[in-house]
């Protein structure tokens, strides 16, 4: 392992702390502060990887994680970022899509067949004849390919959400994007400021260069971010990468949690009145012969490897570059001990003075106008051939690394994918953001500035503009902030050069999916001749970084290439996540919420076993045995209590609850009488029935009703929806959550009942059908009705939730003597079916009209000028004899009941299953199924087609309903 | 998920909180006189326009109230009037 440096103001390591990990199954040291890849380097690791195509070895080039070229496998999760992904102890590390090791893969051979390999060659070959493509494709599957995720792979971590709002966003933590926070937050605003890296100081953090009296650039991010931390006003996320941007300015973006943090990774949605975008630039790749060999890299790459991981990025460099940036690399990395034999700059003239001077100095060779052609070392560089940018002279230096960049090239993402245009500018060599979203703005290096000042400047104009967006800001004191812009440099003059005077054969525009500047031209002279298309023909940019390396590069080179006289071509579309995102992160924390009623805790300490049903957890059954035979039983020859809580229950009142009532239900609600319960049905407007329920006239106005459990959260929109042009005069509440509901059935009800109660519970004082309120104990006060959902005498008691337990405890208590037992929402299904009691959404589905399940008795036709909801489509229904029926069947020869859906057939499929059962009151099988409408007949013999039942149908008959006590004696007893 | 929608009871909200209830196609036409194919026309045939439409909210996370707003279909962005232009 290297020597690190440890005495650099810059650095971000510890090099007292070591951290094992393992790779390729041995176990090596990184410090404390190392990414993956930087305690790779550190350990002599030069090729991460080996490319998608041609299987090139693949090493370190920008420390911004654009490419796949760092891309490994981290404690199984594949395609993880080294470059920007921090070390932890223990961390298992792996090589991806190599056959053998990145160092020695036995698929590198692929490199050389490159010629067989043009661009699209998958389109125009392998395809004749037909039956050579899927043998081809399996085995380019198998060469081609980045990680392996396996099926087995357990997310560990623990993923969260957050949604802030402020008044201030801003994208980036260098010195714009704190100078914009500052600002802002001056003014009075809440301002959230993000930063992709784990700190705050963006391009200047990590540079030791001057910035002003005597300041180094470094000193001066430091001093800022203090100021931005002890700000309170301002909310920083540091280790944010922004990911997207969308109308109303809402910005996403994943945070990477620290080890005090209280999770993983977490999503980030926030919403801002304005954003501000500073996320300043990264380098544009130079374009030359074997640009992407391990040991080239980019300057930034190299600086920093120095100054924030503390090791030089080898012994010998040559550097090739177009911007100060460069220069300034080359001095300092020379301090530290780099040798470097030239500096090629593409640059006639326009360096910095200071720059220039401070590497003459150093007594360095700089060759202006001067560019690297070629690398040269089959696994690393080991040569570099330069040229004039004429390629009429050339010189070759030996050197382990080769810092290579053509210029800068803006982040301008987050801008784009909310809609900016971009537009070519001549000057910086930019494609630079034009027609900015509303509440949105651009600072900083992203427009081309490098002048420290001016891009501080631009930053603190950026806060000012956004603080004016929530009037906070005066116009004069804009005014001032753009004078004071005008006094300072503007943005810099751009290096214009695309390519080194090269073939390009393996000059590799796009790394991810080697695509080199051969297969562009290629593309090109296909008539594939705007990058949108060659993108999509050649590959370039649909790799996992997407635009990072080919980015700008792809659009300047077409319009190069084509000798288009203005560059009108633009780059391709960015879309979100601008950054890759775990799945995990967008999912967040599994969160498992349901509402418990109010008999919850009591019917679990019976031994209730539960199940999520829709919103609720409600009791399914009281014992291990899922038919529910005791369950049943008792509630047919005894008595039994169900929780029905869950029931939707409202109160509706006013002048005009009537009419909305009258507008939703399918029946006649005007006749309804006091103390009466009326059964009824709602349609849609199609006529397809989507709830039933029961309502009760309270007094004048004023109505109580109930819904099915599904329906409940919908039911006041429904009803509001359908009344939204009458400004009718109605109040409607919903009580479902506030009461609840014990149903009590079985012969021995009223037994169990008449001793809670003080009224006459004989069948003739509260009959079928009937309504009473009363209370019990002088306390609780019950709505009560006499309905037969399960077929037997039953009381529905609804009561306030609060006295639910209470009421429960009573009813138990006065059952003792014979024998009270409770029963689930399977039993009931059960006991229910057995009387044709339909439920919706099981003996109905979305198609099922009122009439098809033969409600249409429910259905007033002479209830005019309501505007029913559904009747229009169940006058035009009722003359459509294709409809599927609701028809009820046994099985035959005493057979066993079909699963519920399975398929009643021909050879075709004629209807399903909705519900079906062993049934022990009937002691045969029996149930109920949605056949077509001339298989409705009684005697009609129904075949069915199980799931699995390897084409053994099982048979049965269309029987009169309902099964179970056809004459209705036992639930009006 | 960026749609914001203005409640004239609560204000502006983000668009999680609302149910989206169709065009305005005006009130439930009189059932006298109403064929099939008129009656299939009201319930299931929109405009789809690309530009400004007036359309019903249901702020369902909220007030619980019905109303129209103008979005601009091809912007997700809510306009004060129908013919408002950028």
């Amino acid at each position: 392992m290297m020597t690190r440096f440890n005495h650099l103001p810059t650095l971000k390591i510890n090099t007292g702390d070591k951290i094992p990990f393992t790779y390729k199954g041995k176990t090596f040291y990184g410090v404390k502060g190392d990414t993956i890849a930087t305690a790779l380097y550190a350990n002599g690791v030069r090729i991460y990887a080996r490319s998608l195509k041609y299987h090139r070895p693949r090493g370190l080039y920008s420390m911004n994680g654009e490419c796949s070229n760092t891309m490994m496998e981290v404690n199984g999760i594949p395609n993880v970022r080294t470059e920007t992904t921090y070390l932890k102890p223990g961390m298992v590390i792996k090589e991806q899509n190599v056959k053998g090791s990145a160092e020695n893969d036995l698929l590198g051979f692929i490199d050389k067949m490159d010629w067989a390999m043009p661009a699209g060659f998958y389109y125009d070959t392998m395809h004749k004849p037909a039956k050579i493509w899927p043998v081809a494709m399996k085995q380019i599957r198998k060469a081609a390919g980045i990680g392996k995720l396996s099926p087995d792979h357990h997310m560990p971590g623990k993923y969260d959400e957050i949604f802030p709002t402020c008044d201030v966003c801003v994208i980036g933590g260098g010195h714009a994007g704190m100078k914009a926070a500052l600002a802002a937050a001056q003014k009075g605003l809440r301002v959230i400021l993000m930063e992709a890296r784990p700190w705050l100081g963006g391009d200047f953090e990590y540079r030791t260069s001057e910035y002003l009296d005597s300041q180094t650039h470094h000193e001066r991010a430091v001093q800022l971010a203090k100021e931005v931390e002890k700000t309170e006003n301002i909310r920083v996320f540091t280790h944010t990468a922004n990911v997207g941007t969308y109308n109303n300015n809402l910005v996403t973006g994943f945070q990477i949690g620290k080890e005090s943090d209280s999770f993983t990774e977490r999503y980030i949605e926030l919403r801002a009145n304005s954003v501000v975008v500073a996320t300043g630039c990264i380098e544009r790749p130079l374009l030359f012969e074997n640009n992407e060999r391990p040991g080239v890299m980019q300057a930034g790459c190299a600086l920093r490897l120095a100054n924030t991981y503390g090791m030089l990025p080898g012994k010998t460099a040559v550097f090739s570059i177009g911007h100060d940036l460069g220069l300034e690399t080359a001095a300092t990395l020379h301090d530290l001990g780099l040798s470097i034999p030239v500096i090629a700059d593409i640059r006639e003239d326009g360096q910095d003075p200071k720059l220039l001077k401070a590497v003459l100095d150093r007594k360095i060779t700089i060759l202006k106008g001067w560019v690297a052609t070629e690398a040269h070392g089959s696994k690393q560089v080991k040569k570099v051939t330069i040229k004039s940018v004429d390629a009429t002279v050339s010189k070759t230096f030996d050197c382990d690394v080769l810092v290579a960049s053509a210029g800068f090239t803006p982040l301008t993402g987050p801008l784009v994918i909310n809609q900016a245009k971009l537009t070519y500018d001549n000057h910086t060599n930019f494609f630079l953001p034009t027609d900015l979203p509303k509440k949105m703005y651009a600072a900083g290096r992203l427009l081309g500035f490098e002048n420290a000042e001016s891009i501080e400047a631009s930053g603190h104009l950026a806060g000012l503009k956004a603080a004016y967006d929530c009037e906070n800001c005066s116009i004069a004191e804009l005014g001032d902030a753009k004078k004071a812009m005008e006094t300072l440099p503007g943005p810099a003059r751009g290096t214009k050069l695309i390519t080194a005077p090269v073939k390009g054969r393996k000059t590799f525009i796009c790394f991810d999916e080697d695509v080199s500047i051969k297969n562009i031209k290629q593309s090109i002279n296909k008539g594939f001749d705007v990058p949108e298309l060659i993108k999509r023909f050649s590959g370039a940019g649909l790799g996992p970084g997407q635009g990072g390396i080919p980015g700008h590069n792809l659009p300047l080179f077409t319009a190069k290439y084509q000798a288009l006289p203005d560059i009108r071509i633009k780059p391709t579309t960015v879309r979100p996540p601008l950054v890759p995102t775990l799945i995990a992160t967008y999912a967040g924390t599994n969160h498992t919420m349901f509402k418990r009623t109010p008999m919850d805790e009591m019917q679990r300490k019976d031994g209730g076993i539960f199940r999520n049903i829709g919103v609720w957890q409600r009791a399914r059954y009281f014992s291990k045995d899922f038919t529910c035979k005791k369950e049943i039983e008792n509630v047919r020859n005894n008595v039994g209590m169900l929780d029905g809580s869950t029931l939707g229950k409202f109160r509706i009142h006013g002048p005009d609850a009537l009419n909305a009532l009258q507008r939703v239900y399918v029946s006649d609600l005007s006749k309804i009488k006091e103390g009466r319960v009326k059964y009824t049905a709602m349609c849609n407007d199609d006529g397809c029935v989507i709830d039933d329920g029961v309502v009760v006239k309270l007094g004048e106005n004023d109505y109580y009703f109930s819904t099915s459990t599904g329906r409940a959260g919908q039911t006041i929109e429904w009803i509001r929806y359908h009344t939204r042009y009458e400004n009718w005069d109605f109040a409607l509440v919903n009580l479902t959550d506030a009461m609840g509901v014990i149903n009590l059935s079985g012969p021995n009800a009223r037994k169990v009942l008449e001793k809670v109660v003080d009224i006459d519970v004989s069948n003739e004082g509260f009959g079928f059908s009937e309504y009473k309120e009363f209370t019990i104990a002088d306390t609780i006060p019950v709505k009560a009705m006499r309905l037969g959902f399960v077929g037997e005498l039953s009381y529905e008691l609804h009561v306030p939730a609060s006295y639910m337990k209470s009421l429960w405890l009573m009813l138990n208590e006065a059952g003792k003597e014979f024998n009270i037992q409770n029963f689930g929402v399977e039993a009931q299904n059960v006991l229910r079916m057995e009387k044709c009691h339909v439920i919706l959404g099981q003996e109905s589905e979305q198609r099922t009209n009122l009439l098809d399940i033969g409600m249409g008795f429910l259905w007033s036709r002479k209830k005019t000028g309501y505007k029913t909801v559904g009747v229009a489509a169940l006058i035009q229904a009722e003359k459509d004899n294709n409809r599927l029926k609701l028809v009820g069947f046994k099985m035959e020869n005493n057979g066993r009941a079909p699963k519920d859906g399975a398929l009643i057939v021909d050879d075709r499929v004629l209807g399903h299953v909705c519900t079906a059962r062993n049934s022990f009151s009937l002691n045969e099988a029996v149930g109920m199924a949605l056949v077509q409408g001339d298989m409705s007949k009684i005697g009609t013999r129904l075949a069915f087609y199980e799931d699995e039942c390897n084409g053994e149908l099982i048979y049965g008959t269309v029987v009169e309903t309902p099964f179970y006590d056809p004459e209705g004696k036992r639930m009006k007893m | 998920m960026a749609l914001t929608i203005t409640c004239p009871i609560c204000g502006k909200r983000n668009g999680y909180e609302f149910r989206y209830g169709g065009e305005e196609k005006g009130p439930r036409p009189d059932q006298k006189d109403l064929t099939p194919e008129s009656w299939c026309d009201y319930v299931h045939m929109n405009r789809c326009v690309a530009g400004i439409q007036q359309e019903w909210w249901f702020h369902r996370d909220g007030c619980g109230s019905w109303f129209t707003i103008f979005r601009d279909t091809t912007t997700n962005l809510e306009k004060e009037t129908p013919e408002a232009k950028e």
